[in-house]
């Protein structure tokens, strides 16, 4: 249009093609208030992207080199900052990874209770795509109801962990540091039922999602596997891969939870997992409290850690599934009280880097917004 | 834990490429190579249904001299996690790149392992800086950096008192 609207009104032939170059850099962040810390460099041709490249690091703080200095104790800590909108959840794998080489077994009624705590973790994650997801698609309501959803959960957290969005290693080697305080489980039950509300307005057809999102991004399923997607964006594309059923964690095995896949692989399809996924951590939280067993919450030797603790050598590989998909740390001791390397392995540095530029190659810039916060992305653990 | 399928697995393994395995526990097994083994091991446990590659990783052994180079790779046919286990002389660290294998999940692991820990994968094109811009430093993850001393020189002034905290 551009060409044509140029073409007539500075030249007098039809037949001079005029001089203009369609070409363009365009730079999506990370400045940009959808994009977080992350920036992603497209070539562009008129509206279609020719090629894109990430530009991550606006978010790299080394806490793999960090950990190296610090006993597992405080690891606990700060393993909550490898992603800020689901900290438990990487509480969860630091956790398992420090128990499995100390060759600790949580009490059962602990290992419950982090069940508990990372699916709600999961559903208030999940909240915030759909909220990031809908101001990236110019349905700002749907941002503000999520939101404020997701505040009822936070609730949750404050009385259980005692912070709102960082739980300060509430569920740390052992365990879990407290217990659950009087009245809690009620109190979880009743802020599912408002979950359930947000579930059902999510699920209302709504033709602003629809419309941007539907057919959008489209990732086949031999690409997913090829690119190293993992978690909804991997389901929506038609593989069951889930870490909770294919290799059980905690009390996984004894929860009874489906695994939804979809085929088209698109937007919208990422979008219906969303949801879904939802349903069943309300499911599994259900069934969690109602199975919530009496007794310990951590092991007796780490109830109060010590200073000195020495990690056993050895070197473990723990993955988990936390709402962006796979998360895994591979830690190796060499007998004394600081992890002697610790490897963290976040969904989103795959999702974030050769899958986004995948999928907006050859994509129009207006649906750059869509088909960005489509994959459930957090700059903060692909950078670490 | 019944381990049948990892026992299956480590057998072929050594009856097609004479290659030892050992099964760690339920889900996982432990496969340590020479790097010179590693394309042909890949080749073939990819073949074998493990192509969801989990993440590559490094350990520096300052005292040995060695960089251990780890590949994690998940078979969702099977549920079982491979680890593949070698080592290269962290003075000449170079290995042969698994790209042609497990493609850009593979790439991407590789290009933030060279950054960090100056490993060179023979074979991957694009090794380019990944997360530090303008570095000049060495490989920031390596045991021997030693990174108290580096920020103090680069970032903080001696001079200024406000700054001498860094320098005691």
């Amino acid at each position: 249009m551009t060409r044509k609207m140029r073409g007539n009104m500075f030249t007098t032939s039809e037949s001079i093609e005029p001089a203009i170059d369609t070409n363009y850099d365009l730079y999506f962040g990370p400045a940009h208030p959808g994009s977080g810390n992350f920036g992603v460099k497209l070539k562009v041709d008129g509206e279609v992207i020719t090629s894109a490249r990430a530009d991550p690091g606006y978010l790299h703080r080394g806490f793999e080199k960090l950990m190296e200095y610090r006993i597992p104790l405080q690891n606990a800590v700060l393993s909550d900052r490898l992603c800020v909108l689901e900290p438990l959840n990487w509480n969860l794998v630091h956790a398992e990874a420090v128990d499995e080489l100390m060759g600790v077994e949580p009490p059962e009624r602990a290992k419950y209770i982090r069940v508990i705590m990372a699916e709600l973790s999961r559903i208030q994650s999940h909240m915030i795509w759909y909220g990031v997801f809908c101001i990236g698609t110019g349905f700002e309501s749907g941002f503000k109801i999520a939101f404020g959803y997701r505040d009822y959960i936070l609730d949750i957290f404050e009385l259980i962990t005692g912070g709102r969005v960082y739980p300060a290693g509430y569920i740390c080697p052992g365990g879990v540091r407290r217990d659950l305080p009087e009245g809690a489980e009620e109190r979880i039950l009743e802020t599912l039922k408002k979950a359930e509300e947000m579930i059902r307005f999510e699920e209302m057809e709504n033709p602003t999602l629809l419309s941007r999102s539907k057919g959008v991004g489209v990732l086949k399923s031999e690409d997913a596997i090829r690119l190293g997607a993992t978690g909804p964006v991997i389901r929506a594309s038609g593989i069951a891969m889930d870490v909770r059923r294919d290799d059980p964690y905690e009390v996984y095995d004894k929860l009874d939870f489906e695994v939804p896949v979809r085929t088209e692989g698109d937007a919208y399809a990422r979008y219906l997992i969303g949801i879904e996924e939802m349903k069943q951590s309300v499911k599994i939280v259900r069934q969690a409290i109602d199975k919530l067993p009496a007794g310990e919450v951590i092991v007796p030797e780490l109830r109060k850690p010590k200073l000195n603790t020495k990690i056993p050598e050895g070197e473990v590989y723990v993955r988990n599934e936390i709402a962006r998909g796979e998360a895994a740390i591979h830690m190796v001791s060499n007998g004394s009280k600081y992890p002697y390397r610790v490897k963290v392995r976040g969904p989103d540095f795959l999702h974030m880097i050769p899958l986004l530029e995948h999928l907006l190659e050859g994509a129009q810039i207006a649906d750059v917004p869509a088909i960005y916060w489509s994959l459930n992305i957090c700059p903060a653990d692909m950078d670490r | 834990m019944e381990v049948v399928v990892e026992e299956r697995i480590v057998k072929d393994i050594k009856a097609n490429l004479n290659i030892a395995g050992e099964v760690k526990r339920s889900r996982r097994i432990l496969i340590t190579l020479e790097k010179e083994d590693l394309l042909k091991v890949s080749e073939w446990i990819k073949g074998r249904g493990f192509e969801h590659l989990s993440a590559i990783s490094v350990v520096d052994w300052l005292e040995a001299g060695i960089y251990e180079i780890t590949y994690h790779v998940w078979s969702q046919e099977d549920k079982i996690l491979i680890t593949l286990k070698t080592s290269i002389n962290r003075q000449k660290a170079v290995i042969d790149s698994v790209i042609s294998v497990w493609d850009r999940s593979a790439g991407i692991h590789e290009r933030e392992l060279h950054e960090l820990f100056g490993v060179n994968f023979e074979g991957n094109p694009d090794l380019v800086p990944l997360f530090l811009e303008d570095w000049e430093g060495p490989p920031p993850f390596r045991k021997d950096f030693n990174w108290r001393e580096y920020t103090g020189e680069k970032y903080y002034d001696q001079e200024n008192e406000r700054e001498h905290v860094y320098y005691e």
